[in-house]
Formats: structure tokens, sequence, C-alpha cells
């Protein structure tokens, strides 16, 4: 039987290297009818701050072609209902815990990252920095390697807890922002987030979203994803997660064998909430047909 | 919840733009079916185009099957509203918290009338109160059926519904006066709470919706509304169908209309 195991972190072995992405999963529990969540490499929770947000008003949701937009807005139920509420629950359904984390300004996301410090049941922590910093005049800490930089060594300080740090691809460089982060002492990158995009509604003349404008996420970002991972995976001599569009157990190897060591299910879980376990059995069936002992053989094995 | 494939049994056309699917299912979903739950339907191709599930109403279910009536709007539904007997389907379901059994505390008056508002495809969601033989209950009390569209072409499944509760006062009217009166569903439903106590179920579009929760408001009657927000995954993990509400019990304005809903108590919902 091919062994699976990976290590997307010092010290964070995961049974596969399937995990689920931030905002496609819930907290877990509401997969339960659908895969055992404990065959699963990780789970990956919604963005959680410092306190509840409700998100944006209107419109959340529209169809492109082979992908979505989302304007969410980040809403979830806040940090300390999460630990009360919900991580319980996870630990029960015995699977790795990761938390998706983000805030307004670097306090917050310092605030947040100490606090789940001393919690239980936490592998790692993954770090949005597609927010808006609101101290920087509304940029995004994602797409100036300076902040990003900052933030990522402000939440080192703050915390033992393994860090993974989940990259923006509406940059102009994410190998540079890649690099900053890895010596701002994240122990492994995730990418990518969604790209920005728009929808209109012809006929009202008017943003379909009502936030304007959305994140695209879905099979119609996998080539974008493809290529940036595979040029930060070259770059940085950290974990590379791969996530954007995969759908299917050779979508996931793709992502493997361009050097991700592991690689997060979003978008395809709403249609198929079963898919991630699908993916994680189609890898090792494809691996052993090709007599792989294990699959960090097969990871960055492209020639 | 179940997820599955299976297949179209059979596709009766039931106006140029509406079509009732008959879908094979499991005798475990058929039992956890009820009134004002949905599933999430899809093609089963492996194209992601469309990539989303779209969100129907059971409208009527047996033992090994269960029908959606499907509305032509855009890409989604108009690939699906053309399927075939035998074609391939994904489903997700049975979804959703549907309407209360006439057994709740509210509505365990007997002389109290049921009224039943549908608008436009709104009426595949209120069948599911008439169709099916396991929602008879329903029918135990004094009940109408008011049924508004904008032609007479879209007052669909009239026939089923009489054939399967027979006695039941049904009174339709369309925007442009091709059949019944003239004029929107809920002049029907003022004349109604004139005349007695009643409960009353609500689908359609949400500017419908808006002026039945005024109406039930103006006669201090109780009533429950189905919504249609957007969806992703109907399963409450991508909070993109989420609905402001009142006394949401500390979880904040926001209810998932996939699962807390889509039926809500009129009173709750803030448009
Ligand atoms: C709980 C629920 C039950 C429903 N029951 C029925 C039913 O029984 N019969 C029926 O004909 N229709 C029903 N609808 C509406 C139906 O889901 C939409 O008409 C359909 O999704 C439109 O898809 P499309 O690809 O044709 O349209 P497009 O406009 O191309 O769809 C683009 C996107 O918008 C979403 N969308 C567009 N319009 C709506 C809408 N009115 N409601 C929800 N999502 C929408 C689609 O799901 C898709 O993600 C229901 C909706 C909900 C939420
Ligand atoms: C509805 C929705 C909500 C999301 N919420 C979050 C979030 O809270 N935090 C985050 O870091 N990423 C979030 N994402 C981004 C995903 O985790 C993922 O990076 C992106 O969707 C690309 O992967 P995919 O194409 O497989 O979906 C969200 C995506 C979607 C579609
Ligand atoms: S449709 Fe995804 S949370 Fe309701």
């Amino acid at each position: 039987m091919v062994d699976l195991k990976v290590e997307i972190a010092p010290g964070v072995i995961l049974r596969n290297p399937v995990l689920t992405a931030s905002g496609t999963f819930g907290y877990g529990r509401e997969y339960a009818d659908y895969l055992d969540i404990a065959e699963l490499g990780a789970i990956i929770t919604k963005g959680l701050s410092l306190k509840p947000k409700t998100g944006n008003p209107g419109v959340r949701i529209a169809e492109s072609a082979c992908g979505m937009l989302n304007a969410i807005g980040l809403e979830n139920i806040g940090i300390d209902s999460f630990i009360a509420d919900e991580l319980p629950l996870l630990r029960a359904l015995g699977t790795t815990v990761i938390v998706n984390i983000f805030g307004n300004n670097q306090a917050d996301y310092a605030a947040i990252a100490a606090k789940l410090d001393q919690v239980e049941g936490i592998s790692a922590l993954e770090i949005n920095i597609s927010c808006p910093n609101v101290k920087a005049g509304g940029i995004q800490f994602g797409t100036d390697p300076e902040a990003a930089a900052n933030l990522v060594a402000a939440v080192r300080q703050a915390t033992t807890l393994p860090l993974i740090t989940k990259l923006s691809p509406n940059v102009t460089d994410i190998v540079a922002i890649a690099e900053r982060v890895a010596a701002a002492g994240s122990d492994a990158l995730s990418l990518i987030n969604t790209l920005m995009g728009m929808a209109v509604d012809l006929d009202k003349k008017q943003p379909l979203l009502g936030n304007v404008t959305g994140g695209l996420s879905g099979p119609a970002i996998k080539p974008v994803a493809l290529r940036m991972v595979y040029q930060v995976a070259q770059a940085v001599k950290i974990p590379v997660i791969g996530i954007g569009g995969i759908s299917t157990a050779r979508d996931a190897l793709e992502f493997l064998l361009a050097g991700a060591a592991a690689v997060e299910i979003g978008t395809a879980n709403f249609i198929n909430p079963g898919i991630a376990y699908e993916i994680v059995t189609g890898i090792r069936d494809y691996l052993e047909q090709r007599n792989y002992e294990k699959v960090t053989d097969f990871i960055g094995s492209l020639q | 919840m179940y997820l599955f494939k299976t297949e179209i049994t059979e596709n009766r056309q039931l106006s140029p733009s509406i079509s009732c699917l008959r879908i094979k299912a499991a005798e475990d979903f058929c039992r956890k079916a009820a009134p004002g739950k949905f599933v999430m339907l899809g093609n089963d191709n492996e194209l992601s185009d469309p990539l989303l599930k779209r969100p129907f109403g059971i409208s009527n279910w047996g033992n090994d099957w269960f029908e959606v009536v499907i509305k032509i709007i855009g890409k989604g539904t108009a690939q699906l509203a053309r399927l075939r007997r035998g074609a391939a389907v994904s489903v997700n379901g049975p979804l959703g918290t549907g309407y209360p059994p006439p057994t709740c505390a509210t509505c365990d008056n007997d002389n109290e009338t049921l009224i039943l508002v549908a608008g436009g495809i709104g009426i595949a969601s209120i069948a599911s109160c008439l169709l099916p033989v396991a929602a008879n209950r329903y029918l135990k009390k004094p009940t109408v059926l008011l049924f508004g569209a904008a032609v007479e072409n879209e007052l669909v499944l009239l026939d089923e519904i009489k054939q399967s509760t027979a006695g039941l006062r049904i009174e339709t009217i369309t925007d442009d006066g091709s059949s019944g009166r003239r004029g929107f569903v809920t002049d029907l439903l003022k004349n109604e709470l004139e005349n007695s106590t009643a409960l009353t179920f609500a689908c359609g579009p949400e500017p419908m919706l808006k002026s039945v929760q005024q109406v039930l408001r103006s006669y201090n009657a109780q009533g429950y509304l189905s919504l249609e927000n957007r969806m992703a995954c109907g399963f409450g993990v991508c909070l993109g169908c989420v609905q402001a509400i009142v006394g949401n019990a500390g979880k904040g304005q926001n209810a998932k209309v996939c699962t807390q809903g889509p039926v809500f108590a009129a009173d709750e919902v803030i448009f």
C-alpha cells in the first residue's frame, strides 16, 4: 500500500496530502453525512476573526463559465465561539484541524494567534493575508511584500503553532511575496486564494454582486494556480500547498507533480461534498498502479 | 442527506417554459422528503458547465421517486428542463427545513383555515403540501390554494392538484387577466384573511413574499414564507444564501436559507 503521508510544516505530518480549503468546508461537521472526515489529510476552517463578522449584504454568489464568484465578506462566528462551540465537535471527528485566521490589522492577527496558541487540538494556523490593511490605507497585506512580511513576523512572535501563509494571486509577482513571507518565518505557504473578478446584470444595468467585486474560484482558475504553485515551489525551500480549481484526483496529482507538498479542495466540495475523499482514493490508486512506494517520491517530479 | 447519481424516468412539459421531471430515488431518500424541502440537482456530466448544482423544491414524491418542477430561467435550468427519460442526474438532498407540520403548536387548531399562496413557479414548493400522499395530513384543515402567475400558461400543476385533493378550493389570478381574476395573489390573500383565522404558507418571488409579509402583519395573522436565495452549496457551508432574520437564537443576524430555511416564520424575515 502506497504511503500517502506528507509533512506540510515542521512536525505537521498528515495522513495524506488532501486538505479542504477555508470557506468551503464550514467547520467540518456539515460534511459528516457525506464522508469520513478522519480520512482526509486535514480540515481548514472558515476564516475566523477576533469578533464575529456579518459579511457582505446583497447577492453573494454568481456563476461564470466553469467557475464561481463569491463575495461572502468573510462572515464568521468569531474565534471565541469557534473555540467554545465548534472545535470540540471537530476534534471529536478525529481529524487534523488547521485554523484559518484574518484580521483588520496586525494586532488583530497577533491576538487571534496568541489565543489559539493556548488551545488544544489545533495543528497549525493558515494566515489569510488577502484582507485590507486598514492602517496602510486599505491595501491588502497580501499585495505588498513589505506589509506581508511584517504581518507574518508579528504572528510568528505571537504563537508557537506552525504557520502557513495563504497567498493572494492578485499581485504582479507572487514569487517576490512568497520569498519575503518565507524569510519572515512562515513554515509553509498555501496558494492561491481567489482571483478578483466581477459580474454585471446586463438587463438591470447593475453590478450583480452586492459587493460589486468578488473572488473567482473553481476549474476556471486551475491553470493560473498551477503556474503560480510551480513558480513558488521552485523559489522557496518551505512546503507549498496547492489550491485552485482542483476537482479530480488527476487535478490534485498535477499540483503534486508541479511541486505542491499537499493540496486543498475548495469549490468542488459544493458540487460533490464527498469529493475530497474520492480524491484521496484516486491519488492512492494512481500511485499504486505506477508502483510508487510513497507519495513524496512523486511530489515535484515534473520533468 | 444523501448524495447520489440517478436518472430521469419521465419529463412532462407543463408549459413552454416549465417542465416536471420525475427522478428515481432510494426509499430512504423518500422517507426523508417533506413539504418545503429541496434538492440540489445537477447534470451528471464532467464538463463543469454549469459548475454548481441548482436548488429545486421537491414538489411530489412516492416510495422510490420524487418530482421537481423546473421553470427555465438561464443556462442551468434550460439544460435540466431538456433532459429526457434515462438521462443521468446528480442529486443532493433532501435539504433544508420545510413547512411546519400541521400538528405544531401554532397550527393545531382545526377551525383555522390553511391558506397556501403560490406565486409563479412558487407552486413547485406549495404543491409539496398537496400532491404527495404523505402530505395528506395537511388537508385535515379546510384548505384554500391561492395561485397567482404572470400569464395563464404559468398556472401549472392545477390538474394534478385537483385530482389528488378533491374538494380543495382554488382561486387563481393573473397579472394580465388571461385566467381567473386580474391582479396580484396578495389581493386574494386579503379577501381570505377578512373572512377567517388562518395559517398561511407562501412561496414565490421576493416582491410577492414581501407583500405577503405586510398583509399578514396587517391582519395579525401567522404564516410561513419559503425563500429562494441564490445558493452555491445547499447544505450550509458556503454562506452564499444568507438572509437577515430577527431572533436568530444568538447566532447573529444572518440565517442560512439552505439549512435553517428555506421556510421561515413570516415575522422573522427582514427584507
Ligand atoms: C430553495 C430553493 C428552491 C427552489 N425551487 C425551485 C423550483 O422548485 N422550481 C424552479 O423552477 N426554481 C426553483 N428555484 C429557483 C432555481 O433554483 C433558479 O431558477 C435556478 O437556480 C436558476 O438557474 P439558471 O442556471 O437557469 O439561471 P442563471 O441565472 O443562469 O443562474 C446563475 C446562478 O444564479 C443562481 N440563481 C439564479 N436565479 C436564482 C433564483 N431565482 N433562486 C436561486 N438561485 C438562483 C443559480 O443557482 C446559479 O448559481 C429554487 C431556488 C431555491 C433557493
Ligand atoms: C464561498 C467561498 C468562501 C471562501 N472563504 C475563504 C475564507 O474565509 N478564507 C480564505 O482564506 N479563503 C477563502 N476562500 C478561498 C478558498 O479557500 C480557495 O483558496 C479558493 O476558492 C480557490 O480554490 P478552489 O478553486 O478549489 O475553490 C473561499 C472560497 C469560496 C468559494
Ligand atoms: S447555499 Fe451554501 S450556505 Fe446556504
